[in-house]
């Protein structure tokens, strides 16, 4: 049970992470997983080990969509960007997160 | 090197999966990408690719459940999207973030507005008045405009801002200094036209007036030097507003003859009265005549007091003018007895100058500044509670900031989202501020006492709302800067390890927690200064009511009877006036009654002056002055004052009985010998009355007006007793009751109306209301700084209350260990007491300093209390530490509460 809690926590947290990343401007992929890497310190280096499939799942869900792009002076590259839908779901997520995060505060200030 | 396609083809077919080349180009380069980094980062080249094969492997293994083959392929080549730039992105999310984390703590959202919107409320109010007083342009040219003041060295009565009659004639022919020279007076008339009556404010000025202050009339003209002559026809001027009254457009108005306390006036010009000298409530303007000295048949002399002002010529000081003013006064014909009946004194006058606006607000400035100061420092503390409350938020957001910032989100952003979460809180208090300045904008100018000047135009207009969004928005940057810095600085990865709990040593041991105190510290030291001011205005305000006045202000009922000369003489009066003190005395709950000339804290005393020939105890004739009193036999015990020798007037004393007189100590002192009972005295109220007057008795001193001012020479008349009988024309009635004497008041009035029908009674007052109005601002003073430290004391006690609880919830387990070591209760409690005290002590002292160095400042304002008052000084830090012992009460319930076992529990 707690297992399951804590990789369906994993899951959710590795979409919200990507869909936040893409949120702003498209990225493609080596991107996204630099800076899963960077901005966690290297804490979060499981979502990086499941990135192309979760990025390939976020895709067949309509979230976000992958196109070929090439820029002047660079070779093509995949970048990933946030559809509407995406838009909607990571607005859900974060309002999840953030009621977690009200727990924590509550929490925090109970001790 | 790794042919990369070809290892993906590899590991996926292993994997039993087929894969579009897409798929297979997008996990090449990343491998690619990933194994040169990994170069670059100092790994050699078999390591590095192991490293990207680890992680091709990762995504093979994973990829469980999710389709790699006949993917979706959307067309290529979108444009590459420019780089975001990322300033302004996502301000409207941040806002919206920021307003659902507030309206999650209603409680912090509101008292932080509500702290702000005193603070931005209180300011905004105090500047804008601050600048309505002492800075707002006069709406007349006023840079050369002098405002001139006469005294005399031994003057016993002094007037402020007059000159006289000598003054003004002498000074006028052909000034050097300035160019100009006018003298005005201003009253209350009633105004009728076609039957109906207007209380109108009239200025009486000689014509000089509108060259000194440059006017234009809108409509007619304006009047001239000879119609300011005796005998000249009666002309006036009407402010647009009192000629609305008289005709429909102002030019009809010139030429209509309107009538003005009785006498008919004609409308000779229009003017704008908002720009028109002296620009305030005064509705018409009629021509004044300053006597010469020395009447024309050369048989008598007169004084008249007026106000006096003048325009100074390009490059002449004020100083100048003074001087030059002064050689002209002392010029000016002697005055003589008049002179001496007015000011005590026959020495000749000096002349001061003062710029026109500063004399019209050095009464206010200083409590203004002082009140401008106390206002800021209100705005520090509200502003430093609401930091610190953010600073108390902060420590308990470490961690979602710790994964808003994993998630992506820059210090900056951070800092961002923080500071916009600020500015919503700062446009709240700063919008709810001002309708709190708009609210006191209405109420002030009520609270405000009625000599208070420049308050015609006080309201809340633009520049009032500009204030206050200028000052909500500084004061939320400044409580948002600190948090936001010390978001900045917070360390990632240590706040998402970090155990939830402090170490031990509570609060005041990180760096928001010193903070925390150190600001706490400041407000307790701002609310000992403002304690230190409550108290000392309290104190002298209450030492004002309380002083010794000569009378008892107590249980007393005044009434003023305006019986005008044209209806009334003397006599008349005086037996209208008899009647109702007659059946007044035997009214239920009256204990005496009586009728004076004038109540004491009003205007319309008389001056007296007259020869003492060389007698007992003097040895050469003198010039005296004194004040006469005409009032009915009854007045003494009335009014509650003490014979000191002698006695008060009585029923023995009859129109035909010897004349008799009462003085007040401070008469028998100067003018008298030690024994003054049974003296003679030349001294005569009617002018045909020539018999000799016997002093029966001397009363004690009483303070007229404030009790600050000196007591004067006084005459009491019985007006009983003279022929001519109650000659001043607003008589008063004054009544000593046994119980509430506002309910006497309209007993008295209808009294009045039974003696004498169409008898309307003007200004009826307790005695104890006319002190608290003579005492408005020493009154307002003490009730202002009350709130202030009221308001700072509230502040600076919930905070000690947040940090203590603060301190001891952190301190939980430190607390555990202490008790499971054996601490006792009354340990715990001391060590949550010794933190709050510690604060206290050291804030109070701080503040005390501050009081001390500062309060001679104030001392000018007080009265019956030294400004280092001992008794404040040593009552405000008591004050402090009681509240702060409150204050503390419920977290050292709670730290003697702690359970060892829980709070060792709660840290594993």
């Amino acid at each position: 049970m707690g297992s399951h809690v804590s990789k369906e926590l994993k899951k959710g947290s590795a979409d919200l992470l990507i869909l936040a990343l893409v949120e702003d401007r498209p990225r493609h992929g080596y991107e996204i997983g630099r800076l899963i890497g960077e901005r966690s310190k290297g804490a979060l280096s499981y979502h990086v080990a499941s990135l192309y499939p979760t990025l390939y799942r976020l895709e067949d869900r309509g979230l976000i969509e992958g196109r070929w792009v090439e820029k002047a002076g660079q070779r093509r590259r995949r970048y990933y960007r946030l559809t509407a839908a995406g838009r909607i779901r990571l607005r859900e997520e974060r309002s999840i997160w953030q009621q977690f995060f009200v727990a924590l505060d509550r929490v925090a200030s109970l001790g | 090197m790794t042919n990369w396609p070809e290892y993906i083809r590899h590991r996926l077919a292993s994997a039993r999966r087929v894969a579009d080349d897409d798929v297979i180009l997008e996990w090449a380069q990343h491998a690619e990408a990933a194994a040169a980094a990994a170069r670059a980062d100092g790994s050699d080249a078999a390591a590095a690719d192991a490293q990207a094969r680890a992680l091709v492997d990762d995504w093979c293994a994973n990829a469980a459940g999710v389709a790699l083959a006949k993917r979706a392929r959307r067309p290529d080549a979108i444009p590459a999207p420019p780089a975001a730039s990322g300033r302004w992105v996502g301000i409207g999310q941040d806002a919206r973030y920021g307003l659902r984390r507030l309206a999650r703590q209603p409680g912090f959202a509101l008292v932080a507005t509500l702290l702000i919107a005193i603070g931005v409320g209180a300011t905004t109010t105090l500047s804008s008045l601050t600048y309505d007083v002492l800075l707002k342009p006069l709406p007349f040219p006023a840079d050369r405009l002098i405002r001139l003041a006469e005294h005399r060295e031994g003057e016993t009565h002094s007037f402020p801002n007059i000159v006289t009659n000598g003054t003004y004639v002498s000074w006028s022919k052909a000034p050097t200094t300035i160019e100009a020279l006018a003298a005005w007076n201003t009253g209350t008339s009633t105004m009728t036209v076609r039957g109906d009556a207007h209380r109108v404010r009239v200025a009486s000025a000689t014509a000089s007036l509108f060259a000194v202050v440059p006017a234009r009339p809108v409509a007619g003209r304006l009047f001239t030097a000879g119609e300011e002559l005796p005998g000249a026809n009666h002309v006036i001027v009407l402010g647009k507003g009192a000629a609305a009254q008289v005709a429909s457009s102002s030019a009809d108005a010139v030429g209509v003859t309107v009538d003005l306390d009785g006498t008919p006036y004609r409308v000779i010009g229009v003017v704008d009265e908002a720009s028109t000298f002296p620009a305030g409530d005064t509705s018409a303007w009629i021509p004044l005549n300053v006597p010469a000295v020395v009447s024309p048949d050369g048989r008598s002399r007169s004084v008249s007091l007026t106000s006096g002002v003048a325009r100074l010529k390009p490059g002449a000081t004020p100083q100048q003018a003074a001087a030059e003013g002064s050689a002209r006064a002392q010029a000016a014909p002697d005055l003589g007895m008049v002179g001496m009946a007015v000011f005590g004194t026959t020495n000749k006058p000096t002349l001061t100058a003062t710029r026109y606006l500063d004399s019209m607000t050095a009464d206010v400035r200083p409590a203004l500044l002082v009140m401008v100061a106390a206002v800021l420092l209100l705005f520090g503390v509200a502003i430093a509670n609401v930091a610190g409350m953010q600073l108390a938020r902060m420590t308990s957001r470490r961690r979602e900031v710790a994964i808003r910032s994993a998630l992506g989100a820059s210090p900056g952003r951070l800092a961002r989202q923080m500071l916009i979460e600020n500015l919503m809180l700062g446009a709240a208090g700063g919008a709810a501020g001002w309708l709190l300045s708009v609210a006191l904008h209405q109420l002030l100018p009520r609270l405000l006492p009625a000599s208070f000047p420049r308050l015609d135009g006080f309201r809340a207009d633009w520049h009032v709302l500009l204030i206050a969004l200028l000052s909500a928005t500084g004061a939320s940057v400044i409580f948002g800067v600190v948090p936001a810095i010390m978001a900045r600085r917070q360390n990632l990865v240590a706040a998402l390890v970090e155990d939830s709990q402090a170490p031990a040593g509570g609060g005041s041991r990180t760096r928001i927690g010193r903070l925390r105190v150190g600001i706490l510290t400041g407000q307790v030291a701002v609310a000992a200064l403002l304690l230190t001011g409550a108290s000392l205005f309290g104190r002298s305000f209450l030492a004002l009511l309380g002083a010794d006045r000569g009378y008892d202000p107590h249980n007393l009922a005044t009434v003023t009877l305006p019986m005008p000369d044209r209806l009334y003489t003397g006599q008349r009066r005086a037996q209208t006036l008899d009647r109702i003190v007659d059946r007044l005395t035997h009214a239920p709950g009256v204990a005496a009654a009586a009728a004076t000339n004038v109540t004491p804290l009003a205007r319309g005393d008389f001056m007296m002056g007259f020869p003492l020939p060389a007698g007992p105890g003097r040895s050469e004739p003198v010039a005296a002055h004194a004040i006469g009193r005409l009032v009915s036999p009854g007045y003494f015990t009335a009014m509650g004052m003490r014979v000191v020798l002698g006695r008060g007037f009585g029923d023995t004393d009859s129109p035909t009985s010897a004349r008799t007189l009462v003085v007040n100590e401070t008469f028998a002192k100067r003018y008298l010998s030690a024994t003054p009972v049974g003296t003679s005295l030349g001294v005569t109220y009617d002018s045909t009355d020539h018999r000799p007057a016997l002093i029966v008795g001397v009363i004690a001193d009483a303070h007229e007006q404030g009790v600050t001012d000196p007591p004067q020479p006084e005459l009491y008349f019985d007006y009983q007793q003279t022929v001519a009988g109650m000659t001043i024309s607003t008589p008063v009635i004054v009544a000593r009751t046994s119980g509430d004497p506002s309910l006497l008041l309209p007993v008295i009035a209808r009294y009045a109306q039974d003696a004498e029908p169409g008898l309307a009674v003007d200004s009826s007052m307790t005695m104890q209301d006319r002190v608290l109005a003579s005492l408005a601002q020493p009154r307002l003073y003490a009730l202002l700084f009350s709130t202030f430290a009221g308001f700072a004391l509230l502040v600076a006690a919930t905070g000690l209350f947040g940090v203590l609880s603060y301190s001891v919830a952190q301190r939980a387990r430190e607390i555990g260990v202490r008790t499971a070591l054996g601490a006792r209760p009354r340990d715990v409690v001391a060590l949550v007491v010794r933190q709050a005290f510690g604060v206290s002590v050291i804030g109070t002292a701080i503040g005390l300093v501050a009081a001390f160095a500062l309060v001679t400042l104030i001392g000018t304002m007080l009265y019956g209390v030294a400004a280092r008052d001992v008794r404040t000084f040593v009552m405000v830090p008591a004050v402090i530490l009681a509240i702060a012992a409150i204050a503390c009460y419920g977290p050292a319930r709670r730290a003697a509460a702690i359970d060892p076992l829980t709070a060792l529990k709660i840290s594993q």
